[in-house]
């Protein structure tokens, strides 16, 4: 640690805010060293500012740090400048609660939030001195494992990776460093430690199963090779949401981060079910918080962090079943104490004047909104259970507000996608200004500002739309410039995105094993930091897949058939099969599924898991 | 618009207690950097819970000042920052309750009623210590060489943003110069404040380029900070 320390001193000042990489922040946990028995660095696979904002993490890293004799600590992607000080004076990557290397460490975790992310992890490996590959490591420690989303399809990675865990963390994560603590003291090998995982539910090790496959490239078959792996692993679930943990304090930077604030978590899962959404699908059932605890959580941590801003967050808040109550109570505190509260995830249907009055600061600013397709019909189609009436109807409210900005998101390629929707697009923007335009001058703000920001669709795993293909980028390029010309107004500004990293990702989430030696060379030719705009090298990305003998369009823009044996296929997301072939059909139809709410559809998750609406009115 | 809002909380609390408090930034502090270090303190001050008075705008927020900014990567054992309170708390209740939340490397020396405006800084005393690519003897005669020059002259932009010369040497007064085998040693008084500050930093680096060293490593520290009459301002 002294080592690093003085090393440290000496190349600090000369890279770009130093602040992220020597730690100290108020609400870190630096623990005596010779009284800890397991030390875990949970990795973040971006860089400080991007990772710092990461709920899972901050949950995670508490919890872990409870029990007093293990210390988990924080490490993050460097930054290039930092990087090459790193490599030039011999620092491996460290933790920034210790500043001990963390190849010294039992375990190294990473959450998986994006495919982009990927190549990060072998950086940092490489980085913290270690070999990339799981059967480069020999020795028990350190064991690699990864969770996150985008472990439901873990595939493209699986190579160098020791195992896996599917589903929340809270109990997992306890279960296993509890079964390493009891197995360290007797050395056992790593592949003994592995099996013994291996019988935890929600712990994959991708090293036990054998993927076969057909002669026309897909998935024949995924086995199990040793007894101690299920034949499917299950994702966790915590079922009661108001006894889990919960973090009392945050880790407080000093730099300004992404989302620099105390988060409350308020709900998990959601009642929705858009086609296109795997956080819609792999994070079921839809279970809340009470109010109290909602409440309690709030005012702990904002006392203890200092945050002059709580928000709340889920995937949708205000599907909370008593929201208006929630936000009463919760306005109650955070007026009297000077603290802002911010609801990121409001959905459009449900904004209803009373609830802006509350959110009601003297700052103005702007709305988002996700219609995700221009016409009704594709709206349908994805699921999207939102009218033109009442987006309209929200912002009527809004520029009735003085609201100066109106931000509507877009994706492009959706399944059955025509012109017309395209069109529909520019149309409702234009609509939408049209509003603007008929408030009066007395009620609407001076001027205003309509962004329309396209993403291009990626079928998911986990997803109705899994089988689907991928428009070709030739297809996304036609589709943005078409957009562009249909849109007339000075006032509506578009922005699209480059097509490289869709194709990336869409090859990356649906991808098998064979994808780890292109991921590996691609990481070779110098691609990592990919979610970067500045540091995406596609060319390379395309070399390293040609050079591999893999075809991009295989995983991308091939129609998958109902019953091709996925590579994901042994792992259990508890939403069945079925039910997505069933919704996939119902997409096709442009028929819309009602959400849990209105009544159960049967996706397959069952009444024991805790969610508010399973098991009923079935 | 409709009709103008009222501040959220105008006429709530105005009468008001100054504070100054006089704290240390070393360690991993040093890293800390000043808009960074705002955010910081006025979360202490959050986690204190003191009755921090609040501006009294539209956008209420904890009132901080901070008389003289400390450069990126500078420790300093003499830091001032001012703020408010609505209540009249004893200088050491409030001393103890705001050391109690500051990060690690950051401590409070003293609080007090605040003596000087702010507009009365006019020095600063810094410690260097520097190595260089020659030996530190080296470099301390050649620091001597530099000390007795009659001019030395670094160019500082103005605000029409063009560039002037500006004779530093008058204002460089250094009052302890020393070595050992690792380092040069140095204490200095600069000029500060608003009408014209002189950065520590700036005059090693004149001092390197004018004799071609490349630095190996620099530690600057603040240790006072004084008005006109080189009273302490603290």
């Amino acid at each position: 640690m002294e080592e690093i320390k003085q090393k440290l001193e000496k190349i600090l000042l000369k890279v770009r805010q130093p602040a992220r990489y020597i730690g100290g922040e108020i609400g870190s946990v630096v623990k005596d060293r010779s009284k800890t028995d397991v030390r875990f660095a949970f990795c973040f696979p971006d860089t400080y500012d991007v990772g710092m904002s990461h709920l899972g993490m901050k949950i995670l890293y508490g919890l872990k740090n409870s029990v007093p004799n293990w210390w988990c600590e924080r490490v993050f992607m460097p930054e290039n400048d930092f990087e090459e000080k790193m490599r030039e004076n011999g620092i491996p990557l460290y933790g920034l609660e210790s500043l001990d290397p963390i190849k010294d460490f039992d375990f190294i975790g990473f959450t998986l939030q994006y495919e982009l992310s990927y190549n990060n992890v072998l950086q940092m490996l490489d980085l913290a001195g270690l070999p990339v590959l799981s059967k480069d490591r020999k020795q028990l420690a350190p064991i690699v494992v990864g969770g996150g989303p985008c472990v439901c399809n873990p595939e493209p990675i699986a190579d160098f990776f020791d195992l896996f865990i599917l589903g929340e963390g809270e109990e997992v994560n306890m279960e296993l460093l509890s079964l390493y603590e009891k197995m360290k003291p007797q050395a056992p090998s790593k592949e003994e430690f592995l099996r013994e995982a291996a019988k935890i539910e929600g712990i994959y090790v991708p090293s036990f199963y054998d993927v076969s496959y057909n002669d026309d490239g897909t998935v024949k078959a995924v086995t199990p090779n040793v007894p101690e792996a299920p034949a499917r692993v299950k994702k966790r679930i915590i079922s009661d949401l108001d006894k889990v943990y919960y973090p009392e304090s945050f880790v407080v930077p000093f730099s300004q981060i992404v989302h620099d604030r105390s988060v409350v978590e308020v709900l998990r899962g959601c009642i929705r079910g858009c086609r296109f959404c795997q956080a819609g699908f792999i994070y079921r059932p839809f279970r809340e918080k009470s109010i109290d605890t909602v409440k309690r959580e709030t005012k702990c941590l904002c006392e203890q962090t200092g945050y002059e801003e709580v928000s709340l967050s889920s995937l949708s808040t205000s599907d909370h079943t008593q929201i208006n109550q929630l936000l009463e109570s919760l306005t109650e505190y955070t007026d009297r104490e000077q603290v802002n509260l911010s609801l990121p995830s409001l959905r459009l249907d449900t904004f209803s004047e009373e609830l802006m009055e509350k959110l009601q600061t003297v700052r103005k600013s702007g709305l988002t909104f996700a219609p995700e397709a221009g016409t009704q019909r594709l709206r349908d189609v994805i699921n999207k259970n939102i009218t033109e009436d009442e987006i309209m109807r929200t912002c009527r409210i809004a520029f009735r507000g003085g609201y100066t900005q109106v931000k509507l998101y877009f994706m492009l390629g959706l399944p059955t996608e025509t012109d017309e929707d395209i069109k529909g697009i520019a149309d409702l923007a234009e609509r939408v200004l049209d509003l603007y335009y008929q408030t009066p001058k007395e009620q609407r703000a001076r001027t205003i500002q309509i962004s329309i920001s396209t993403a291009t669709f990626v079928p998911k795993p986990f997803t109705p739309f899994e089988f689907e293909p991928q428009a070709t980028s030739d297809e996304i390029r036609r589709k943005q410039e078409y957009l562009r010309s249909c849109i007339k107004s000075r006032k509506i500004r578009l922005s699209t995105h480059v097509s490289g990293t869709s194709v990336l990702e869409a090859v990356l989430a649906r991808g098998d094993r064979r994808l780890c030696k292109a991921v590996y060379a691609a990481w070779k030719k110098g691609c990592y930091l990919d979610g970067w705009d500045e540091h995406f090298k596609f060319d390379r990305w395309t070399e390293a897949f040609e050079e591999c003998g893999i075809d991009t369009s295989f995983y991308a823009n091939r129609l998958r058939s109902y019953d091709e044996i996925a590579p994901w296929s042994h792992l259990d997301y508890l939403v069945s099969h079925e039910f997505f072939v069933r919704e996939n059909k119902k997409a096709h139809a442009a028929l819309t599924t009602r959400n849990c709410k209105e009544g159960c559809s049967g996706c397959g998750i069952k009444a024991e898991c805790g969610g508010v609406y399973c098991g009923k009115n079935a | 618009m409709a009709k103008m809002p009222e501040p959220k909380n105008a006429g709530l609390r105005i009468e008001r207690f100054d504070y100054r408090v006089v704290y240390q930034k070393c360690g991993r502090a040093k890293y800390i950097s000043h808009l960074d270090l705002m955010r910081a303190m006025q979360r202490a001050i959050k986690r204190s819970k003191l009755p921090i008075w609040y501006t009294q705008g539209f956008n209420p927020h904890i009132y901080i000042m901070f008389p003289l900014t400390l450069s990126l990567g500078f420790e300093s054992r003499a830091e001032v920052m001012d703020f408010a309170l609505v209540e009249n708390l004893p200088f050491e209740e409030v001393k103890e309750r705001l050391d109690e939340q500051l990060p690690e490397g950051m401590k409070l020396l003293s609080c007090a009623r605040p003596v000087h405006s702010h507009t009365e800084i006019a020095f600063a005393e810094y410690n260097i210590r520097f190595s260089a690519d020659r030996p530190p003897a080296e470099c301390m005669r050649l620091f001597e060489d530099f000390l007795s020059r009659d001019k030395i002259e670094i160019e500082k932009r103005t605000k029409k943003k063009t560039v002037n010369l500006v004779d530093i040497r008058p204002s460089v007064n250094v009052t302890r110069l020393d070595c050992d085998s690792r380092y040069v040693y140095l204490t200095v008084v600069l000029p500060a404040g608003g009408s014209f500050n002189l950065n520590a930093n700036t005059v090693i680096e004149t001092f390197m380029n004018m004799y071609f060293l490349t630095e190996d490593e620099i530690c600057i520290e603040r240790t006072k900070i004084m008005i006109d009459t080189g009273e302490n301002f603290t």
